[in-house]
């Protein structure tokens, strides 16, 4: 789960790290108020789960209330990626004389946390990568351990920080590792972290990502409703139990697991396009199913239906009930091709006849999906 | 032959009495697996299909000589019951639990680098388990799908390793193992750590793995597969995985430029593996390769 800028700012200031004050407002006259509350000069900052708001012009500084309200009304409603800017972020600008980077991750092949730091701050750490590879120092924590604060001294001085500063950095780069541990983070970032005029050290931007799977035990940490970068018929797969991620082609998709409906997609990929990808996972029942048919004929324009289960974990014979069940009772007409295999796999084949469904008993779903090309066509 | 598994192994079942740990229970012990214990915290004494349960993995090897183990626990008890496990001293993990806290998982993980001197292997979280074919199988995947032959499988995905073998095996080409690796964004084991098993093993001749998107394991395993012997195809799913999305597995997201289709496609054909473009392209390289 990705956290807005705001939320990972006040996580940031609450364990210790020097975060801007900062109000976030949802229109231009709350924007002003702000303004005049913290103190002009102020940047207004889109809150919008994507990157590179920068450069689409979701950050703007304003040297008064006036031109915050003008500001705030420019970016409030603007598309960020797609996404509809919906609320700002207004902090006291600062004039800085330097700007770094830290981060840490999750280095998955490793199994360990990586920390990263650079002495060019304010661009994407890829981008830096590309530039100025030896601007980057990295170093791979042992989580039994953690992060000490000499490493984090010497992981800092030999990336080139200002001396000055090598001991400063070091402590934020300490709180922000107990940070990621603490919220069980995927990505902690500051990016910049930047060096003020009277050389105290600031984070002017806060990136946080929780583990969805650690959500539970997190408790007051995680952000009230914390469900973000979903669309409507995503959020009801959610609700419903089953994963969809919305694509834009016309042919549905129901798989019973993940590397099978992704596979699937890539096969009807060859001559249609996909409308959604959705798998089950190992819950199926009656009920998901006709659940899961509700939720892909919301879709508009749907051409095709294609459906491909494994009878292991799943009792897919119940699955083919519910989804004949809701054919029958909405009357659909787009055409319905099914593959289905393993435990009752013939008495399924006849439940998905009984309701006009094309069953297809070969094994690989490039048959399947042959059968879904010369029905279309 | 076989890698890892085989029909001898006397296998551990943790989480026996729950209702994924009972069935599935039933139908390894169908399979023919060598199941010769269970543990439940608490319900030590019962028995279940048959297998006596025991109150702690440390009991269980004592008594019965377990040495390897399948996890049906919930997840928010998997690293508790890992670290039992490797300390009474088993060597094969199968964790078929999804949803696992990534940083549970990254403190398993420095838990077995500490282990020098022991061999031991971890297959998920998040994996349909491993199978050898007609002898015995760890996890939940179906064991009607297999057939015996000399066709290793190394998949990330349950259902698209079931996809593969019978695929394989309704064209009458038989598997050695079918080994699910897991699909969280920190795995236990690598790929090429599977790989080697299988470039050893004398009852396999050739390996699929059956990758998707999201990580670097199949970047990483490249160079370890160049100085493979033996022929190595793969498949990689999510061609339309938008960036930034999970698909269905905690580890099947696209960051960036990271752990798409196309860099993983690259890094394995550069290292001379076939690469299948869609599943069914399995078959005329099984039989160039002699099956």
């Amino acid at each position: 789960m990705k956290l807005y800028e705001h939320e990972a700012a006040q996580i940031f200031g609450e364990m210790g790290l020097p975060v801007p004050e900062g109000v976030v407002v949802y229109s231009p006259e709350e924007a002003k108020a702000a303004a005049e509350k913290i103190g002009a000069p102020v940047v207004i900052k889109a809150q919008v789960l994507a990157g590179s708001r920068g450069l689409a012009g979701g950050v703007q500084a304003a040297e008064t209330p006036e031109e915050a309200f003008a500001v705030a009304s420019r970016i409030i409603g603007m598309g960020i990626q797609g996404i509809k800017v919906e609320k700002v972020l207004v902090t006291r600008k600062v004039s800085f004389q330097k700007e770094l980077y830290m981060g840490i991750t999750v280095d998955g092949y490793r199994g360990q946390p990586v920390v990263m730091v650079s002495s060019e701050g304010g661009m994407s750490i890829e981008e830096v990568a590309r530039l100025f590879p030896e601007k980057i120092g990295t170093r791979h924590i042992p989580l039994n351990r953690g992060l000490m604060a000499f490493e984090a001294r010497k992981l800092v001085k030999d990336t080139g920080f200002p001396a000055g500063q090598i001991g400063a950095c070091a402590d934020i780069l300490v709180k922000l590792y107990q940070i990621f541990l603490r919220c069980n983070a995927l990505i902690a970032e500051i990016n910049p972290l930047v060096i003020l005029q009277d050389g105290t050290l600031m984070a002017i931007d806060a990136k946080l990502e929780m583990d969805d799977s650690a959500l539970k035990r997190l408790g007051k940490l995680v952000p009230r409703d914390h469900v973000r970068n979903e669309t409507s018929m995503e959020k009801k797969g959610r609700e419903i139990g089953v994963t969809y991620v919305e694509l834009d082609g016309d042919i549905g998709m129901i798989a019973s697991g993940a590397g099978l409906g992704m596979a699937t997609m890539d096969i009807i990929g060859k001559k249609l396009r996909p409308a959604n990808f959705l798998e089950t996972g190992g819950g199926i029942t009656e009920e998901l199913l006709y659940k899961t048919m509700d939720l892909m004929m919301m879709k508009k324009g749907l051409r095709a239906i294609f459906i491909n289960l494994y009878g292991g974990i799943n009792p897919i014979h119940e699955g083919a009930k519910g989804i004949v069940r809701y054919i029958k009772e909405k009357g659909v007409k787009i055409p319905i091709v099914a593959k289905a295999l393993g435990n009752r796999q013939e008495e399924t084949w006849e439940i998905f006849r009984s309701g006009g469904v094309h069953v297809v008993e070969e094994v690989p779903t490039e048959k399947a999906v042959a059968k879904l090309f010369e029905v279309l066509s | 032959m076989s890698i890892l598994l085989n029909k001898k192994t006397r296998v551990l079942v943790q989480g026996i009495t729950g209702k994924i740990g009972s069935v599935q229970t039933h139908w390894m012990l169908d399979y023919g697996t060598n199941i010769v214990a269970g543990v439940t915290p608490g319900k030590g004494g019962a028995n279940v299909e048959g297998v006596p349960v025991f109150d702690s993995a440390s009991e269980a090897v004592v008594a019965t000589g377990a040495e390897a183990s399948v996890f049906f626990v919930p997840a928010s008890f998997v690293l508790d019951a890992f670290i039992e496990t490797v300390d009474a001293g088993i060597d094969l993990i199968v964790i078929v639990p999804e949803h696992l806290p990534v940083h549970d998982v990254m403190i398993m993980h420095d838990y077995l680098q500490q282990q020098t001197g022991r061999d031991i292997f971890v297959l998920g979280p998040t994996t349909p388990g491993i199978t050898t074919a007609g002898e015995a199988k760890m996890g939940i995947m179906p064991g009607s799908l297999f057939k015996p032959g000399r066709i290793g499988i190394i998949s990330r995905s349950g259902t698209l390793a079931y996809e593969m073998t019978g695929i394989l095996t309704d064209s009458g080409i038989g598997q050695s193992t079918v080994v699910g690796m897991g699909a969280d964004p920190v795995a236990l084991t690598s790929l090429s750590n599977i790989l080697k098993r299988y470039e050893a093993d004398p009852g396999t001749d050739a390996v699929v793995i059956v990758g998707e998107v999201g990580g670097v394991q199949e970047e990483q395993a490249a160079d370890y597969i160049k100085k493979m012997t033996k022929p190595v195809a793969a498949y990689i799913a999510g061609r339309f995985a938008p960036e930034g999305k999970k698909m269905g597995h905690a580890g099947a997201i696209i960051r960036g430029t990271q752990g798409t289709v196309k860099s993983k496609c690259e890094a394995l054909g550069a290292a001379g593996v076939t690469i299948l473009d869609t599943p069914i392209d399995v078959l005329p390289w099984a039989k160039k390769t002699g099956h």
